[in-house]
């Protein structure tokens, strides 16, 4: 990569985009958008504490099950929770409990909402939208 | 446990998810707002009446 090419790259943006997968709706708070930032947080955090609370499955890599990589990159990408939840407090989910479906898809959710979220941040921040 | 209540729930904020990020106007984020709530609870309705007049089969194992 050439000195002019890697002068273009957006370092700030990147460092944005990357606190904004770690803490959920934090690169919407920098920017200064804080009343959605507000309601991300809250959005994220319920999605998070209803999975959990259900006991849904937080995905993990499945040797075998080709489609378990990819849950596993949609539940990573509720940051910094993912790994709280799956190293911090050991946090698995249990098959047997009633409401274990319904948790896994708001955990799911949770991550791909958080991905979106980062997404926006990096079209706020290179100026593409408002 | 409340399905209808988790249903509701998630379809709550899948739309007020996606009205504040992408729309800006308070009357255009009502709007997607109920055009999403609508839709997923409705198809959600309608889906459950026409899963009923399928035949029964064994419980799924549990993985």
């Amino acid at each position: 990569m050439t000195e002019a090419a890697r002068a273009r790259l957006p370092w700030k943006t990147f460092l944005l985009c990357a606190l904004a997968w770690l803490v959920p709706a934090s690169g919407h708070l920098l920017l200064g958008r804080r009343g959605r930032a507000l309601v991300f947080a809250l959005l994220v955090a319920t999605a998070i504490a209803v999975g959990y609370a259900l006991d849904g499955n937080l995905h993990r890599v499945v040797e075998g099950q080709p489609l378990s990589r990819l849950a596993t990159l949609g539940a990573m990408g509720m940051g910094l929770p993912y790994f709280l939840l799956r190293w911090g407090l050991g946090y698995a989910g249990s098959a047997a409990a009633a409401g274990y479906e319904y948790g896994t898809v708001f955990l799911l959710s949770a991550g791909l909402m958080n991905l979106l979220l980062v997404l926006d941040v990096w079209d706020i921040s290179t100026g593409r939208k408002e | 446990m409340n399905h209808l209540l988790f249903m509701t729930l998630y379809a709550a904020m899948l739309g007020v998810f996606f009205a504040a990020l992408w729309r800006r106007d308070a009357r255009a984020q009502f709007k997607l707002f109920a055009q999403i709530f609508g839709s997923l609870m409705l198809g959600a309705i309608a889906l459950g009446w026409l899963l009923y007049f399928l035949p029964t089969g064994p419980p799924a194992p549990i993985p």
